[in-house]
């Protein structure tokens, strides 16, 4: 496995909480990643897991009633790396970072563009922020933009209002407005979910091509493994808040290690393989992250948990090599520690 | 031949967009045009398309919640549409439904005694200590513990939720179940546990599902037959096994090609169709084959006149000469 000498971004330590009326949830607890140019890090988890939560972080989106609470976050770009977590909130480098270097996509591109303002006025501006084009010059790179993501008769469509354009529209000039200032690093939150199979193929194939143009990193938030196959170089499955297992996509398919990961593969139904049979089921549902069990949060779900160690102790990390580490009891004694 | 419990005979739905002065529907949106389908007991017929090609409201026709513009709805040899409501009534304990979305589809002021057990009081058909045990054997059948009777939908997850429809929908003893997009909502671990329960059930109470999704692993987990719509028809309707092996209609397997398959060896497959976003005007259907614009094997003069019947389960005027491509990669 090529390994880079330094990743992009480099997420350590990252703790999340949010004040909620019953007390405070730890949506992100503990979580280490690596981003690497060029590359696609697919982060995949259910419901409350703290993927969004994990993403929003690192360009400091947490809404008002949270706050991150330890970890650092480095952003390796082209000047000196510096933490992001640290940085004043007018730092002029926050400023570049979001929307410059780091583009984001949201989840519903209806909720998350502006709905009194017609699309090229919001691309326009991004650009004109990011990379100082005069008005003129903003407006003609804006419809190439558009162009450039698939939406037909874009002379036309820059002075439409969103909500006079169909999902998948949105999400295009969204990703439009992620992608205007050339970023180093796109964030995608489950930017197809919303979306026809038929729409997020197209959606898919355009990010994939642009990465191929500009060598952009791509940290990209999903549940549907089937899209993490399809796109990702190296995958982190998270579950509670923690990371609990990460390696390369070829691997983490062929053979997952942390008993959840195998649990997911085979509980969702394939094209071709799963007519009409019942499918393994993981047991419960995720826990409230009010009431984290404790030891491994996975265990009363867990079909391998080893009764008085996975409910006591916090399992260990294990690293594999290559890229590949794990957070379970079962393989203590198998990996190298770090 | 097995009689039907369901028939939709040429059924239209309409919706109004526009009116005149004189308060005439100057442009409709046609959600429904022209649906016939029939469905035996005992099977589970689903029925797939992207948003907006008109199943949800087809199964909302179904159950009675939208009324046709034109066409029948016959259930067990009841032309259920032209019905008046009062004599439907004892219809609509026979055909539930279960909704998407959990979270919105439970009134939170209600405890799941009240969620579950309202189609019994609303019947007058059970009260007292008999209602509490047909809500606690109920709740049993679905995975749900008696003991949680009384509380509120706000302390269940997703799945837990989606359990409490099933068990409102099935109290009644109905014979037909429109589902639709049960488990689109719900957790990827979570599903797999609905999924089964819908097939216990089915087996359970010799039930008839009419499953809409737009999720064709799921359809292909679960349905005995398929039928795909496009643009408010049946354009194509089929076993599930020949529909995913060999799909006859450009549309299938366009929307086939385009499902990621959880398997990174399939990276780049290859085969995938990539439609353009040229979707037709609802009020203003175009003539001949409302795909053809999309679709890759179109042909002028053929493809975008006339009208083009459903015949041996396709509704293609080329389906004698394509070779269509099923399921890329599928394990064999």
């Amino acid at each position: 496995m090529e390994q880079p000498s330094r990743p992009l971004l480099e997420i350590s330590g990252l703790h999340t909480g949010f004040d909620t009326f019953d007390g405070r949830v730890r949506a992100v607890d503990g979580v280490d990643l690596e981003v690497h140019a060029g590359k696609t890090l697919c982060v995949v988890g259910e419901s409350g897991c703290g993927k969004s939560v994990t993403a929003r972080s690192i360009l400091r989106l947490v809404e008002d009633s949270g706050s991150i609470d330890a970890g650092t976050i480095t952003w390796h770009g082209d000047g000196a790396p510096f933490d992001i977590l640290s940085l004043d909130p007018r730092d002029k480098r926050l400023q570049r970072l979001r929307g410059g270097d780091i583009g984001m996509i949201f989840q519903e591109p209806a909720a998350s563009l502006l709905q009194l303002r017609t699309i090229g006025a919001q691309l326009i501006e991004t650009l004109r922020i990011h990379t100082g084009l005069d008005k003129r010059a903003a407006r003609a790179r804006a419809v190439e933009l558009l162009d450039s993501v698939g939406i037909p008769d874009p002379q036309r469509r820059i002075d439409a209002y969103p909500f006079q354009l169909s999902g998948g529209m949105c999400q295009r000039a969204m990703i439009a407005i992620a992608l205007c200032a050339n970023p180093s690093l796109l964030i995608a939150d489950e930017p197809t979910t919303a979306l026809d199979v038929t729409t997020q193929a197209r959606i898919l194939d355009l990010i994939r091509s642009l990465q191929a143009e500009h060598r952009m990193a791509v940290m990209f938030i999903t549940h549907d493994l089937g899209v993490v196959a399809e796109l990702a170089d190296e995958v982190a499955v998270m579950y509670l808040g923690r990371v609990v297992e990460r390696a390369p996509v070829d691997e983490i398919f062929a053979d997952p290690k942390h008993p959840y990961t195998k649990a997911l593969l085979a509980s969702v139904p394939v094209l071709g393989r799963d007519r009409r049979r019942d499918l393994p089921t993981i047991p419960g549902a995720v826990p409230n992250p009010l009431h984290r069990p404790s030891g491994c949060s996975f265990h009363p779900r867990c079909a391998e948990a080893i009764a008085g160690k996975c409910d006591v102790d916090a399992p260990p990390e294990v690293n594999f090599g290559g890229g590949r580490t794990a957070e379970c009891v079962l393989y203590e004694t198998e990996g190298a520690k770090a | 031949m097995i009689e039907p419990i369901l028939e939709v005979r040429d059924l239209h739905v309409r919706f109004p967009v526009r009116r005149n002065l004189l308060g005439r529907t100057t442009v409709e949106n046609h959600a429904v045009s022209g649906v016939d389908l029939a469905l035996v007991p005992g099977e589970t017929l689903a029925l797939v398309g992207e948003s907006g090609c008109g199943k949800t409201t087809l199964g909302r026709t179904i159950v009675g919640a939208q009324k046709a513009t034109s066409g029948a709805v016959i259930f067990d040899g009841k032309v259920l549409t032209s019905m008046p409501e009062r004599e439907r009534a004892p219809y609509r304990r026979q055909i539930r439904m279960v909704f998407q979305d959990p979270f919105s589809s439970l009134n939170p002021r209600f405890t799941l005694r009240q969620i579950i057990g309202d189609p019994l009081v609303a019947t007058g058909e059970a009260r007292g200590s008999e209602l509490e045990d047909r809500i606690a054997e109920m709740m049993r059948r679905v995975g749900l513990s008696p003991d949680y009777m009384d509380r509120y939908p706000h302390a269940f997850s997703g799945g837990q939720r989606q359990r409490v429809n099933i068990a409102r929908a099935l109290i009644v003893n109905p014979r037909l179940v429109v589902a639709d997009e049960p488990v689109s909502a719900l957790d990827v671990s979570v599903r797999a546990q609905i999924l089964n329960l819908l097939r216990e059930l089915q087996a359970e109470f010799g039930l008839t599902y009419l499953f809409i999704s737009h999720d064709l692993s799921v359809v292909e987990n679960l349905a005995d037959r398929v039928a795909v719509m496009y643009f408010g028809r049946i354009v194509e309707l089929a076993d599930t096994a020949s529909l995913y092996d060999a799909p006859r209609h450009p549309y299938t397997e366009a929307l086939m090609s385009a499902v990621p398959i959880p398997d990174p060896a399939l990276k780049g497959r290859g085969g995938r169709i990539l439609l353009p976003d040229e979707l037709p005007d609802p009020s203003n259907p175009p003539p001949g084959c409302a795909f053809a614009r999309r679709c890759r094997y179109a042909e002028a003069g053929r493809c975008d006149t006339g009208e083009i019947p459903l015949e041996h389960g396709t509704r293609c005027v080329r389906r004698e000469e394509l070779d269509l491509q099923g399921i890329v990669g599928a394990p064999s």
